[in-house]
């Protein structure tokens, strides 16, 4: 990993089109700004990594189950008097 | 053009109906075309099946379905790169999980499929709202209209979409 030190204010370029802005220093919590190409997604890794996760879930719904769920509905709602 | 699938056999899709999702979604990146089938009539959910690898297809619904309060708020940045003219062009769909227990069905509400259906280009979009869960039990939810008039809607979205 490459680890440069830097300064409120100043930034790094990544490629032609990537520029990461250190924009504030407060305590623990650093601000930046992000500029990048439109076809280019910039998220939390936090965040990005659960929804990868969840998508990696949901793709191995399988047709069987999906017919499971309607019938586990129907019971549920009956149980509980919520109509469908 | 005929393309091979695990769940489906080998299905019949018209180039014009792909939905292209130029960015992939997280996880997925690779796979940037996409269809919507529908599951059986009568059934609120759709399949989103990727065209180049016949094994990855998400179940995705229409999150309107549900008494649940949800206001997305697509961002600029988005309605750009889809270049989302009008709102009554936006689809949004949420990605579904089922679990071999169909009692812990969830939808992702934080990072929901947004698609132009004018121009049939969309992506997942990771909202900033917080309030929004990736896994929102939807069995305890419950659906807003009739069955049968999900099951109209849906096959409404899936017309505007060009489903098979």
């Amino acid at each position: 990993m490459l680890v440069l030190t830097r300064k409120s204010g100043d930034g790094i370029r990544i490629g032609d089109s990537i520029v990461v802005t250190v924009l504030e220093i407060r305590g623990k919590q650093v601000k930046l700004g992000i500029t990048a190409p439109a076809d280019l997604s910039v998220h939390r890794e936090e965040i990005y990594r659960m929804i990868r996760e969840q998508n990696e879930m949901a793709s191995l719904s399988d047709g069987m189950d999906v017919t499971g769920v309607k019938e586990a509905w129907r019971t549920l709602n009956e149980a509980e008097g919520i109509k469908t | 053009m005929k393309i091979p699938t695990a769940r489906f056999g080998e299905i019949d899709v018209d180039p014009s109906r792909i939905i292209d999702m130029p960015g992939g979604i997280p996880g997925f990146e690779h796979l940037r075309r996409y269809v919507l089938l529908t599951h059986r009539e009568n059934h609120p959910f759709l399949w989103l099946q990727a065209v180049d690898d016949g094994r990855i297809a998400f179940v995705v619904v229409n999150p309107f379905l549900f008494q649940v309060s949800y206001e997305p708020e697509i961002p600029d940045d988005v309605v750009r790169k889809l270049s989302i003219g009008k709102e009554e062009d936006v689809v949004v769909l949420v990605i579904v999980t089922i679990r071999k227990d169909p009692f812990r069905l969830t939808a992702n509400l934080r990072a929901p499929i947004v698609v132009n259906g004018n121009n049939r280009r969309g992506m997942q979009v990771i909202l900033e709202d917080h309030e929004y869960p990736i896994q929102f039990s939807l069995l305890k939810t419950p659906v807003l209209e009739a069955e049968a008039g999900s099951a109209r809607k849906e096959m409404a979205i899936s017309t505007a979409l060009g489903g098979v």
